[in-house]
């Protein structure tokens, strides 16, 4: 149970991270660290000025109590005279006992209020002395006890620290104070620290996201980095040199493969077309079989060019071609090259834009943007019989670019099919994801790439795409690109 | 329309198929398997469009097309198994006029090559001449020279796009208009043709190619060609 304690608390403990960890160690040390100081320092300074003052009232209390031996000696009884006449400070009462009879010297004083061991020793014949604390809360008194064996007396004087007590109760005001202090700057300095020895983690991290987006040549820098962080900073950059490797490893396989599979592919398009030349003198059965074989063709063509790009961006080794283009004039060319790579039959739907949209601009790669397009339609065609209608309008941005706000261009094609059923919208962006609504696999089956697709190319040109339900009913696929409003004029664009 | 078409691509089975469909189309097809041959190839016979593939054993397809645009002016079109801009790039800078990427459809080769051999013919609509910095435009005789009459080399893609831009001086026309003009592609061309062709013609037209005073980009819109 202890055990399973500890590892809890120990679990909570990491939870905290190691920041707020580092702070609350640089605290709880000043905390520590304040603490036994101000103690050791109260109570060496209390302990010093306590014994002084001892010895100062023994000193007093003898002296009285001689004076008092002498005055009995010679029959002197007037014992309130006696008491007055002795040398004693404002704060300094005293007691004397004789015959057992006690006579004090002040009203706030009584033989009872003096300790009952001093009283004991004294009775016993020796000198005490003893120091304890007292009311009012906080003060000291220190009694001494003298007995005056002689004239069978004994003589007690109390003393009232109140002075001194108030003297500690500064000191230990002032050793709090300190404390306080101390363990803030402790916490602040713990903040530093954290700060300070979080900031190569942060260079690690800013070089882990370069990575990640693409620039696999970012390394730490070995000769500004840490000397503590040396291990760190070479394994790091030994993974990243392991990974680069692997990815233009990976890179050049994928080149590979596209040459390997290309060529052949090449072959066979180039041979079909000699023969499609040559249809009308072939005989029915075999002009069939050639339209098989180039519908087919055709697909696998397709296919092998939708894996490569998909494999491409994998590889984080897509080439971007950014331009600046009219929206009106995009949209309309992408549709016809879209509807015209459907084939025969294929009817272009309407696209309905946004009066004030068509002269904006947007950064697209054409050639990207036309795949987009023409895969949309595609898909609108083989499951939601066909596009509708397409549809370009601007709307406020969801998402901020470097500069802060700006507007997107959305592009949607609409289709009249049965629609994307909820669950189903983000997994048709899914990589050979066939939903409910594809259907058996038949003549008319995409790749089940096109969607995938669409999101990457989209994202490459920092897009999104979404699918939402069409007025209709049908399915929305929505593309939305930032405006492009960037400096215009005579500059290179390479 | 009919031509004579150099095809070097080492594989065997490739080049067959291409020199079949190209055939097909009209043209004349010599083919060989290393840009060495080539080269001797092109020394020897007249051709009128280049194919070069870019990944040959030994001397490389853009070194081959390098040496080819050393010795003539001849339209070259690259094929490549890949369209990254590396390769594309690399390419097009190393002188070829175009490039189709496999597996290409033959009747899109075939209309490339048109596209080219139709550019080494004047124009419907051909600028009289034009005089920019120290420069000579007659596009009626092809030739673009120096005000002491040297004359300066270009390519006849290189031309036809000096041209188009010179039909109509101080006026932007788009990277699409450019590619129709001159490629005849359709609005998806690839504008890097254009980059990358206008690049090389300021290095020949411009003091400064990277301060240009005449064929200027206009950023979201163009090139424009201010005499």
């Amino acid at each position: 149970m202890a055990v399973a304690s500890v590892a809890a608390r120990g679990s909570r403990w990491r939870r905290l991270g190691i920041g707020a960890r580092i702070t609350a160690v640089f605290g709880l040390g000043a905390l520590l660290l304040s603490v036994s100081m101000g103690g050791i320092a109260y109570f060496t300074v209390r302990h010093f000025l306590v014994g002084e003052r001892e010895s100062a009232a023994q000193h007093q209390a003898f002296a009285n109590a001689d004076l008092i031996r002498s005055s009995l000696q010679s029959g002197d009884t007037q014992y309130s005279a006696l008491l007055a006449s002795l040398d004693a400070g404002s704060d300094s009462h005293s007691v004397l006992v004789h015959s057992k009879t006690p006579y004090q010297s002040s009203l706030s004083l009584s033989i009872e209020s003096i300790p009952t061991r001093l009283r004991d020793e004294v009775e016993a014949g020796s000198a005490a002395t003893q120091t304890y604390p007292a009311q009012p809360q906080g003060t000291i008194e220190i009694a001494v006890g003298v007995p005056i064996p002689s004239v069978h007396a004994s003589y007690f004087e109390v003393f009232s620290l109140s002075d001194l007590a108030h003297t500690l109760r500064v000191l230990s005001l002032t050793l709090i104070g300190a404390g306080i202090f101390t363990t803030l700057l402790g916490t602040a300095l713990g903040r530093f620290a954290r700060d300070q020895s979080l900031r190569p983690l942060a260079a690690v991290s800013r070089a882990a996201v370069s990575i990640a987006g693409g620039q696999l040549d970012t390394r730490l820098e070995p000769e500004t980095a840490d000397p503590d962080l040396e291990d760190l900073t070479d394994s790091f950059n030994a993974m990243v040199d392991q990974l680069q490797e692997r990815i233009e490893r990976e890179g050049r396989f994928n080149s590979d493969v596209s040459h390997e599979l290309r060529s052949p592919l090449t072959t066979l398009a180039a041979s079909l077309e000699v023969l499609e030349a040559d249809r009308a003198d072939l005989p029915p059965r075999s002009q069939r079989a050639l339209t098989l074989l180039s519908d087919d063709l055709r697909r696998f063509q397709r296919m092998v060019g939708d894996l490569l790009e998909m494999s491409r961006v994998d590889a984080g080794s897509v080439d971007v071609f950014l331009e600046e283009v009219h929206v009106g004039e995009l949209v309309h060319h992408a549709v016809e090259a879209g509807v015209r790579s459907l084939g025969d039959g294929a009817t272009a739907p309407p696209v309905v834009i946004e009066p004030d949209v068509a002269t904006l601009h947007v950064g697209v790669d054409k050639r990207r943007f036309e795949r987009v397009m023409a895969n949309l339609l595609e898909n609108a065609s083989l499951y939601g019989g066909g596009a509708t209608r397409v549809t370009v309008a601007a709307v406020a941005s969801a998402t901020t670019l470097l500069d802060g706000a700006h507007d997107d261009i959305e592009i949607a094609v609409e289709d009249a099919g049965p629609g994307i059923r909820p669950l189903e919208r983000d997994k048709v962006f899914e990589r050979f994801y066939r939903g409910s609504a594809s259907g058996r696999r038949g003549t008319g089956t995409g790749t089940g790439l096109g969607l995938a697709l669409v999101a990457e190319h989209v994202r490459i040109m920092h897009g999104r795409t979404w699918v939402e339900p069409s007025s209709s009913g049908g399915a929305r696929f929505v593309v939305a690109l930032p405006i492009y409003d960037g400096p215009t004029g005579d500059e290179e664009v390479w | 329309m009919s031509g004579c078409i150099l095809v070097v691509e080492d594989d065997e089975r490739i080049r067959s198929s291409m020199r079949m469909a190209l055939e097909g189309e009209g043209y004349e097809v010599k083919d060989v398997g290393s840009g060495e041959e080539g080269l001797d190839l092109f020394a020897s016979a007249p051709t009128d469009v280049a194919l070069i593939d870019l990944m040959l054993p030994g001397m490389d397809g853009f070194e081959c097309c390098r040496a080819l645009r050393r010795q003539s002016a001849v339209p070259i079109i690259i094929v490549t198994a890949r369209s990254d801009t590396h390769d594309v790039v690399a390419g097009l800078e190393a002188g070829a006029d175009d490039y189709v990427t496999k597996p290409f459809v033959a009747k899109e080769l075939a209309a490339r090559i048109r596209a080219l051999l139709r550019r080494a013919r004047p124009a419907e609509e051909e600028p009289g001449a034009l005089t920019f910095g120290a420069l000579q435009l007659l596009p009626e005789q092809g030739v673009l020279r120096t005000a002491d009459g040297a004359e300066v080399h270009c390519t006849r893609t290189e031309f036809r796009l000096l041209c188009e831009l010179a039909a109509s001086p101080n006026k932007v026309l788009s990277r699409e208009q450019l590619l129709d003009r001159v490629w005849g592609y359709d609005y998806f061309g690839d504008g890097r043709l254009v980059d990358v062709h206008i690049r090389r013609l300021r290095t020949k037209v411009e003091e400064d190619p990277a301060l240009p005073r005449h064929i200027l980009t206009v950023r979201g819109m163009g090139y424009k060609l201010v005499p």
